[in-house]
């Protein structure tokens, strides 16, 4: 059997899935808002040129699915005044690099001296540790389950003493809960990230239609795959029917990967996250579990309560992230803000709704 | 970030290590968070150098049928 990928392509599958999206909608009547929460549906679904394809009445917004985007500012600045005090070596994805702290972002940091390297795994980083025996690294460590499970194989099988991890993991299923529950930002269905859901499973996702009678669709990346999910959430809406519908069953099973999700439970345990420019949002983050306490770096140093800036002046992220604001809507955007001189964590990663937005779409400049 | 690459099982190496060819590049990756085995030629996804999925070829197959129907309908 070939790669499927090429399949999920389809010109003529587009074709007819996009009839379909136009008269579902058309039955429906009225336009119909639906939340991603991936910075990989965001920047996949732009590329393919999705949102002109799609009819105007279905509008798709870019919750706060960027990891690197909804990671605090207090975050970055805590391994800095870390790497500050204690000469460690910070280590972290490529995408974490330019994301502002409050004064300084990781990639200013190394400008003035400061040991960041970037790193493809946490593998990688462990590989830095046993090469450095002498220094303190520590790996941050950013990203929703997909991320985390892969941070959680590696606390649970290294031990070295030079090595910590920063944990600034977040969970999908407790933000969305959150989103559903605000009353300022109105939608009528979720498209469930894929790769999330690979390790989660589709189950978790079951609440939302039980208590908040909301439809889910679990969907892939491809842009059959992506129209496949919009199509069901349309079906189910004009049904009132609301349900998962996991349209990415040849990586996605319902209990999810049974290994990752042991892996999670034991090395991690659920506790309050600040989210850029959101606030603490309760039960939607990621600690190290006292068990692994030797390799958590919040607990190997006593690091002080620092002065905190999420947004700069003018910086929409906050509403951004929520899909409440477009990026085109914010008075920074492609002016003092764009993506060689990002002002706002949205602009940063490719993933970021406003770099997508910089990169792919048309701009009114 | 979540960013998973689908990539062809090449050659299944000691203590969890397999090796891929991702878009014709090989690289080594991780399979210690998969509870299946896997066989050379499987299809799976990889995340920062871990396998975190492997292709349900029925599945894939039964999307397959499901389209027709959908096409036709």
């Amino acid at each position: 059997m070939s790669d499927p990928t090429e399949r999920y392509r389809s010109k003529h599958v587009t074709e007819i899935l996009l009839k379909k999206i136009n008269k579902e909608i058309g039955q429906i009547g009225n336009p119909v808002r639906l939340m991603h929460v991936c910075g990989t549906h965001e920047h996949d679904l732009v590329k393919a040129g999705l949102r002109s394809l799609i009819p105007k009445e279905v509008e798709l917004i870019a919750g706060p699915g960027c990891p690197v985007c909804v990671c605090s500012a207090q975050d970055i600045d805590e391994v800095l005044w870390v790497a500050d005090t204690h000469g460690a070596i910070i280590t972290t994805f490529g995408d974490m690099m330019r994301v502002p702290g409050s004064t300084e972002s990781l990639y200013q940091a190394k400008g003035r001296g400061v040991d960041i390297r970037v790193v493809y795994s946490v593998s990688d980083a462990i590989k830095i540790a046993e090469k450095n025996p002498k220094t303190d690294i520590i790996f941050f460590s950013v990203g929703f389950e997909t991320t985390s499970s892969i941070t959680a194989a590696e606390v649970i099988r290294t031990s070295i003493p030079n090595f910590s991890i920063y944990s600034s993991h977040k969970l999908i299923p407790p933000a969305m809960e959150l989103l559903m529950q605000r009353d300022d930002i109105e939608f009528h269905g979720f498209l469930a990230p894929g790769h999330v859901s690979t390790i989660i499973g589709s189950k978790p996702y079951d609440f939302v239609p039980e208590k908040y009678n909301f439809p889910v669709a679990v969907a892939g990346f491809e842009p059959v795959d992506i129209l496949l999910g919009i199509y069901s959430l349309l079906k189910q809406i004009r049904e009132n029917k609301p349900k998962v519908d996991n349209v990415y069953k040849r990586y996605v099973k319902e209990e999810g990967n049974l290994a990752a999700i042991r892996a999670l439970d034991d090395a991690f345990v659920i506790s309050d996250a600040r989210w850029r420019g959101l606030g603490v949002w309760p039960k939607t983050g990621h600690e190290i579990s006292k068990k692994y306490a030797h390799i958590d770096a919040k607990k190997k140093y006593t690091i002080p309560d620092l002065p905190l800036t999420d947004l700069h002046k003018g910086c929409l992220c906050d509403e951004i992230l929520i899909g409440k604001t477009k990026p085109s809507e914010c008075k920074l955007f492609m002016k003092s803000c764009r993506p060689d001189h990002p002002i706002g964590a949205c602009m940063v990663s490719h993933e970021g709704t406003c770099n997508v937005a910089a990169t792919y779409e048309e701009i009114d400049l | 970030m979540c960013l998973a690459i689908p990539a062809k099982v090449c050659e299944i190496l000691k203590n969890n290590r397999i090796i891929v060819d991702i878009t014709g590049v090989r690289r080594e990756a991780d399979i210690s968070l998969l509870e299946e085995t896997l066989e050379i030629e499987d299809y799976v996804l990889v995340h920062t150098g871990f396998v975190i999925s492997k292709l349900d070829k029925k599945q894939a197959k039964e999307d397959l049928k499901l389209w027709d129907e959908l096409l036709q309908a």
